[in-house]
């Protein structure tokens, strides 16, 4: 049992009157990759705030590596190793990529930023992961969606995540740029992080996921080996669950 | 041959992305135009004295930069600017130490931004809203204490000298100060934790937020930093004048975020440069000098800034859609 990095217990979520989260157990294996997924609304979104301490929790448990914890910002959560990327919010497109790359983490010498060592860092780390990049002074809002995730990937990483967390990261993606994602949530893997992977879309998650997790309306209504189920069970899950018949 | 042109062509372009450029080619314009109008423009005297006039505006100006660019905004600059004045010279004007008077107007200028900060980030108003309600309630304080009457400095105050007074042939103190403090807050903006985390503030707020700055804390020493130096400004003014009007400082906050905006600043926040303001605000005093001795009546001063505000602007989106979007 304490082989999970992650155990997450009876999670219980109330927004006023809308039940977000009703009672959820949630784990998360070492060097796994989980698929969360589940309709508009079904509390993915909740349920990972909730682990990183963006939200609290009205009840319920967080265990990380065995330990019982409680996270009052993701900034602590940060610091034992959870980042997080969510999809509008990793990056601030007006700063050049290093500045983005250690926001919240710069370099300093006495008082003043390590400009030119952190341009190099950079540079140099996301060329060794390869994502190759112009220049890192260029600004982000030049850059195009699949870049910009896998900057935020690449940083993650960079800062030693033990679990990476990442929202609908490929929401915006052509098939190409998600096929360049899915491919560094694999390195990411080997590199011996966890990863959770929020989706609405089985086939993204599909192809690089140990495991799948459904929610659907507060509660979790399906948890599978990827050997035990086809992308087409999952759909169909998912859509009876949200009221769809098929 | 054709190799080397392409190069220096891209030379020539890495130059025009400099954030600050429109304020360059607009401070350079400004300046031709008045020197062929008067060809007093160019004397040492008038650029001196149209950089001390810029320099109070200026030392707002920084102030409502940083503020800007985090992603707040502060109307109540200008009613600051004359408050802490005021509250040194009724100090000294009582008998009170001098020192002690600055000491305490420094400080009530710092606690404004405080509060400005506070209200805001509590409530979730906009800034703009309650920096206009501390505008007019400071204003309004200010007029009823003095019942509308200026009130003059009764004692010479040797240190004041210091703020206000002459440095060398035109230039004064103010100017100095002016300089110091650009530079410092283009080093603090650019090449410190506390800048990069402004830009990312006002930038994007909630990836700030989920990356772990504690955006609220970024924006309140902002808000600090923007009165602080809408007070210093005050003083450097009162310290030339010896004399304040209850008025004093009214639509100087227009001025300042025209500075800002005219050095390349968004409005929206997350973007901005302290050389840019500092060459915005040096624009706007020349503007001023450059039409009273070109003979143009004192009205059409608000008239040509709003005319070089928009061009400004207008430059500053062109340049900005390269280096920024
Ligand atoms: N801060 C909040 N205040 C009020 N209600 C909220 C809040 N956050 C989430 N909810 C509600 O909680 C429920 C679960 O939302 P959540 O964002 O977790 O869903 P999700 O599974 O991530 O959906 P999506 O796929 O659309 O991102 C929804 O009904 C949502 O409206
Ligand atoms: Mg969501």
């Amino acid at each position: 049992m304490n082989n999970n990095l992650v155990e997450m217990k009876n999670i219980k979520k109330n927004f006023g009157k809308v039940q977000a989260l009703r009672g959820v157990d949630f784990n998360i294996g070492r060097r796994e990759i989980v698929g969360l997924l589940g309709d508009n609304g079904a509390g993915k979104s909740t349920l990972i705030k909730i682990l990183v301490g963006y939200e609290k929790a009205d009840e319920g448990e967080i265990y990380f590596e065995g330990k019982k914890v409680f996270f009052n910002s993701p900034k602590e959560a940060r610091e034992m190793g959870i980042e997080t990327v969510y999809q509008d919010l990793a990056l601030v497109n007006l700063l050049p990529i290093w500045r983005n790359f250690f926001l919240g983490r710069e370099l300093v010498k006495g008082a003043f930023l390590s400009i030119d060592e952190m341009k190099k860092i950079t540079y140099e780390y996301l060329k060794e992961i390869g994502i190759f990049i112009r220049s890192p002074e260029e600004t982000v809002f030049f850059l195009s969606g699949g870049e910009r995730q896998a900057i935020a990937i690449a940083r993650a990483m960079y800062f030693g995540a033990k679990l990476l967390i990442l929202d609908e990261p490929t929401a915006a993606l052509s098939v190409g740029e998600t096929k360049k994602v899915l491919e560094h949530v694999m390195r990411v893997k080997e590199k011996g992080v966890s990863v959770i992977f929020i989706t609405h879309n089985i086939y993204h998650v599909y192809e690089v996921a140990d495991r799948l997790v459904i929610l659907e309306k507060g509660v979790k209504v399906g948890d599978f080996k990827k050997e035990d189920v086809t992308p087409q069970e999952i759909m169909g899950m998912i859509a009876r669950a949200a009221g769809v018949i098929v | 041959m054709e190799v080397k042109s392409i190069g220096s062509f891209k030379e020539l372009s890495k130059i025009f992305k400099i954030k600050e450029m429109g304020a360059i080619i607009g401070f350079v314009v400004i300046f031709i135009v008045f020197s062929i109008l008067s060809p007093e423009f160019i004397s040492w005297g008038n650029l001196l004295s149209t950089f001390t006039m810029a320099a109070e505006l200026g030392i707002v100006a920084i102030g409502i930069t940083m503020l800007m660019i985090s992603g707040e905004f502060d109307l109540s600059v200008g009613s600051t600017f004359a408050v802490v004045p005021m509250v040194l010279a009724l100090s000294i004007n009582n008998k009170i130490n001098p020192f002690l008077g600055f000491i305490f107007g420094i400080f009530l200028g710092a606690f404004i931004g405080y509060l400005n900060g506070i209200v805001t980030l509590k409530t979730e108003i906009p800034s703009f809203i309650t920096t206009l309600g501390s505008m007019m309630f400071l204003r309004g304080i200010l007029l009823a204490i003095t019942g509308g009457f200026p009130i003059m400095l009764q004692e010479d105050i040797p240190f004041l000298k210091y703020f206000g007074g002459v440095c060398i042939g035109g230039l004064r103190y103010s100017g100095i100060w002016f300089i110091i403090l650009a530079i410092i807050f283009a080093f603090i903006l650019e090449r410190t934790k506390f800048g990069n985390w402004t830009f990312a503030t006002g930038g994007n707020l909630l990836a700030s937020k989920a990356l772990g700055i504690n955006t609220n804390k970024v924006k309140l020493m902002n808000f600090i930093i923007c009165s602080f130096m809408a007070g210093l400004a005050g003083i450097t003014t009162f310290a030339r004048f010896k004399i304040i009007d209850p008025t004093l400082g009214q639509g100087m906050e227009l001025e300042a975020i025209a500075s800002a905006v005219i050095g390349g600043t968004f409005l929206s926040g997350g973007y901005g440069s302290i050389i840019g303001t500092f060459l915005g605000a040096f624009m706007i005093g020349m503007v001023r000098s450059g039409l009273v001795l070109a003979g143009a009546p004192a009205y059409w001063y608000r008239a040509f800034i709003g005319i070089v505000l928009i061009i400004a602007a207008i430059i500053n989106t062109k340049i900005r859609k390269k280096t920024a979007g």
